[in-house]
This record gives structure tokens, C-alpha cells and sequence, in this order.
């Protein structure tokens, strides 16, 4: 039987008297591709931010690798250097792109002729080569996640977290952002993406895990269809 | 009219004849001040990133003691210090009273508060994301301070300039501690009292002149290193 990736028992984190994730118990595999589905406010972001070490839970156990999280800043730090997340509005640093997606690398001490190959790569990955020396802050908005993902491809995690990748991007960048993920997985990274969209699960192929209210949810027995678009029907009509 | 004209006139021959009495007042002035403004950077930096990041009780006290600090009248710490370092103080063994290093010390002092108010106002304005950003990214709490710090530049040198526009321009704390010694602890504000006290207006003009252009520098500096690249 292989060990989970993740395991968390009990887990339970609050905001105050706000109640962010109540998880009685989850395992995920390793090298599992897994979609967290729930709506604003559902504890999507808070239970990444666990996965991330970023955020200590309140309550329960977190196994990693089949060991047991302490939460010591140094583990915690130890264990970011495994698993990256991309948050859902990422922050590019002042700088170049290059400058940007060399960053998890150069915390770990990469030399600087990996460091550059890895950069060449992970902008191609995403579509940007040529981008390396643009300053990092006037790109638009699309071209800043994808510069994002290639900084958080470049750390080669063996857990990768994606916090609403494709809320607000284009058509083209979303498939991009798809494809790639679903390609990381075959290769045995772990990944988990939070999104408000119920189908993105059946897309990957992924395993979809429901929140609602902080908790582990049922899945909803029928998906609503869609609501048909009359105006836009009206508008072809009279076209 | 004429007489502040003749003074101005003679003030710039001062400068141009390279008096001693002025460059020594210049050079010690210089020379505390930087020296000051690096102690106290070195402290009041991570005083300030420490008082905004940093989860303790009576946070809020100690913030309004930083900022109290600031409006400290320079005479008063002038006063503390020379209180530690007279004979009968507890560092009184030390000999450092009428020194430029006393001078340093009470000046690192009133420049702390300085440094690490701008220094808290820079991080407390940066953007929420940078940490969990670098941290996510594998960075060690120290790389991520550090890349923080990277990101907020611009507002560290604010600090540090601020620090140094604090100290250059003060007269307390050099006299008290300094004691005002020719060519030795003079400074170029406490020449300026000195001498215009003694009647030498021309003298204390020429002072006053280099000291309003370091100022000017350094508001200048201040305002180029504010507004960052124009990127």
C-alpha cells in the first residue's frame, strides 16, 4: 500500500470566531491530480494554505510523506521547499521575468547556468520565451500568472497548488494553464486546484473533493445546466 | 542690507579658501553624522520590521513610544547620555564624554526612532502577498525578509536618509556631548551658534551656507530614491 502524500486527521482552522476548514479526514496520493470545488468562502484557500505549510491549523494532524508535520518554522520551511503555491492574484516581484521565475531556484542555492536553463525552459513551458529581460510588473494580467506558473514550475515541486488558476484569464491562457497541469501530473507531481468551476474536474480527469462551508461536502447529485443565453440568441436573430 | 551682503561675500571666500575652521567643522560633522546614521540604521531597521511583522503584547505601546521618540527634543537626550557618560555616570570610566564617539552615540539614539518609524510606514505599505510569495517559492524566513526588504528599497533609504537629515541638522546633542572643542568635536551647528554668538556673522553664514546645500543633497536624494524607477 503506498503511502499518502498528504494525510490530514481532524484538521480545524478559524479566523477568529470564523470557521476557515473542519477536515475530519483526507488523504491525498501521491502524484494525484485532485480539484477543489466549493464556493466563495468555502475554505478552498484556507485548506491550500495549509498544504503550502504556509498556515498552521488550529486543530489535527497533518502527515506529509507518511511523517508527521510539527509545524517548526524550519520544517515548515523545509517542506515549502517541496510544495509551491500559486496564489489566486500572484505577487511578481520588482524586476525581470527572468529575474522572477529564477527566484525558488536561486533561494536553493541553484547554480547560475541551471538557473538559466531552467528559466529558458519553464518561460517556453508557458509560452513566453523572449520575455526573460521584460520588466516583470508591465506585463498583463495574463502574461503575470503565466509567469507565475513558470516561477512555480521552475522549483520543480513535488506538490504543486493552484489557487483559481484560470479565474479571470483568457480562453487561450486557461487551456494553456490546463494542459500544462494536466501534463505535470502524468510526470508524478501532485497537484491540487481550488475553482469555482464544477466541470474543470471531469476536464483533467482529475479526483474533485467538494467544500461547503469549511467542511467536506457530497457532490451535488445533478450539475444545473446553464442558464440559455436569449440575448445572445436575440442578437444573432436580428444580426 | 549691505551688511548681510559683505557677510555673504565673505562667506563665500571662507569656503573657497578652504579654512580649516570650517572644513574641520565640516568633516566632523559629516563624519558623526554617517557614522550616527549607520549604527542607527543597523538598529532602527530591524526595530522597525520587527515592530510590523513581529506578534507580541503591548505592540501598540511600543509604537507609540517609537513615535514619541521622534519628536524628542535633542537637548533632552543630550541630557540622558551625558548622564551615562559624565565621571560620576556608569559609563563615566570610559572617557568618551567631549569625544566625537559621544556625539555618535547620543545621535544614534535620537536617529533610531527616525529610521525605524520610516521603516515600519515602508512595510506596512508593501504589498501583503510579497511574504507568502517568497515563502511558497522555497525562501527561508531569512530570503524572504530579505526579499521584502529588496521590494520596499525605496522606502529604506527614505528611512536612512530621514535619519541622517535628523542628525545633521542638530545642535543639542553636539554641544552637550560634544562640547564643542575647535577642531575636534565642532560641528557645523554648533560652530554656527559659536561664532554668530561671538559676533561672527561671516563665519557662521559660510557654515550655514554648506550645511543648507548638504541638506539640499540630501532632500534631493531623498526624493529621487522616493520616487523609485521610472520604470
Amino acid at each position: 500500500m503506498s503511502i499518502a502524500k498528504y494525510h490530514l486527521s481532524s484538521v480545524q482552522a478559524s479566523y477568529g470566531k470564523t470557521l476557515g476548514v473542519a477536515i475530519d479526514d483526507l488523504s491525498l496520493s501521491t502524484g494525484g491530480l485532485y480539484v477543489l470545488v466549493g464556493p466563495n468562502g468555502s475554505g478552498k484557500s484556507t485548506l491550500l494554505g495549509i498544504l503550502a505549510f504556509l498556515n498552521k491549523p488550529d486543530q489535527g494532524t497533518v502527515s506529509f510523506d507518511g511523517a508527521l508535520v510539527n509545524w517548526t518554522r524550519k520544517e515548515c520551511a523545509l517542506l515549502r521547499q517541496r510544495v509551491t503555491l500559486l496564489h489566486q492574484r500572484p505577487y511578481l516581484f520588482s524586476g525581470s521575468v527572468a529575474g522572477n521565475v529564477a527566484f525558488g531556484l536561486a533561494a536553493r542555492g541553484a547554480g547560475k547556468t541551471m538557473i538559466q536553463d531552467v528559466v529558458n525552459e519553464s518561460l517556453e513551458k508557458v509560452g513566453l520565451s523572449g520575455f526573460e529581460s521584460r520588466t516583470a510588473r508591465e506585463l498583463s494580467g495574463g502574461e503575470s500568472r503565466r509567469v507565475a506558473l513558470a516561477r512555480a514550475l521552475a522549483c520543480k515541486p513535488e506538490v504543486l497548488l493552484l489557487d483559481e488558476p484560470v479565474a479571470n484569464v483568457d480562453r487561450a491562457s486557461a487551456m494553456l494553464f490546463e494542459s500544462l497541469v494536466v501534463s505535470r501530473a502524468a510526470y508524478g507531481m501532485t497537484i491540487v486546484i481550488s475553482t469555482h468551476d464544477e466541470r474543470l474536474g471531469a476536464r483533467l480527469g482529475a479526483s474533485v473533493i467538494y467544500l461547503e462551508d469549511g467542511k467536506l461536502a457530497s457532490p451535488p447529485e445533478q450539475l444545473p445546466f446553464p442558464p440559455l443565453p436569449h440575448h445572445k440568441e436575440e442578437n444573432h436573430a436580428n444580426s | 542690507m549691505s551688511f548681510i551682503a559683505d557677510s555673504l561675500r565673505m562667506a563665500v571666500a571662507l569656503i573657497l579658501s578652504g579654512d580649516s575652521d570650517v572644513t574641520s567643522a565640516v568633516g566632523t560633522s559629516l563624519s558623526v553624522a554617517l557614522w550616527s546614521v549607520l549604527f542607527a540604521s543597523v538598529a532602527g531597521v530591524p526595530i522597525g520590521v520587527a515592530v510590523t511583522l513581529g506578534k507580541f503584547p503591548m505592540k501598540g505601546a511600543v509604537r507609540l513610544v517609537l513615535n514619541s521618540l521622534m519628536a524628542m527634543p535633542t537637548v533632552v537626550i543630550g541630557l540622558l547620555v551625558y548622564g551615562l557618560l559624565s565621571r560620576q555616570g556608569p559609563l563615566g570610566s570610559m572617557g568618551l564624554l567631549f569625544t566625537p564617539r559621544a556625539i555618535i552615540i547620543g545621535q544614534t539614539i535620537l536617529a533610531i526612532p527616525v529610521i525605524a518609524n520610516y521603516t515600519l510606514s515602508a512595510i506596512q505599505g508593501a504589498d501583503e502577498r510579497i511574504l507568502p510569495t517568497a515563502r511558497t517559492l522555497g525562501a527561508s524566513d531569512a530570503q524572504s525578509l530579505f526579499q521584502l526588504a529588496r521590494e520596499v528599497r525605496f522606502g529604506l533609504v527614505a528611512a536612512i536618509i530621514a535619519g541622517f537629515g535628523r542628525v545633521i541638522s542638530e545642535v543639542g546633542v553636539a554641544m552637550m556631548l560634544g562640547g564643542n572643542i575647535r577642531m575636534y568635536t565642532r560641528t557645523m551647528t554648533t560652530a554656527i551658534a559659536l561664532e554668530t554668538s561671538k559676533g561672527d556673522f561671516a563665519f557662521g553664514l559660510a557654515l550655514g551656507l554648506i550645511l543648507i546645500v548638504v541638506a539640499l543633497a540630501v532632500n534631493l536624494f531623498l526624493t529621487v530614491a522616493q520616487e523609485g524607477p521610472r520604470a
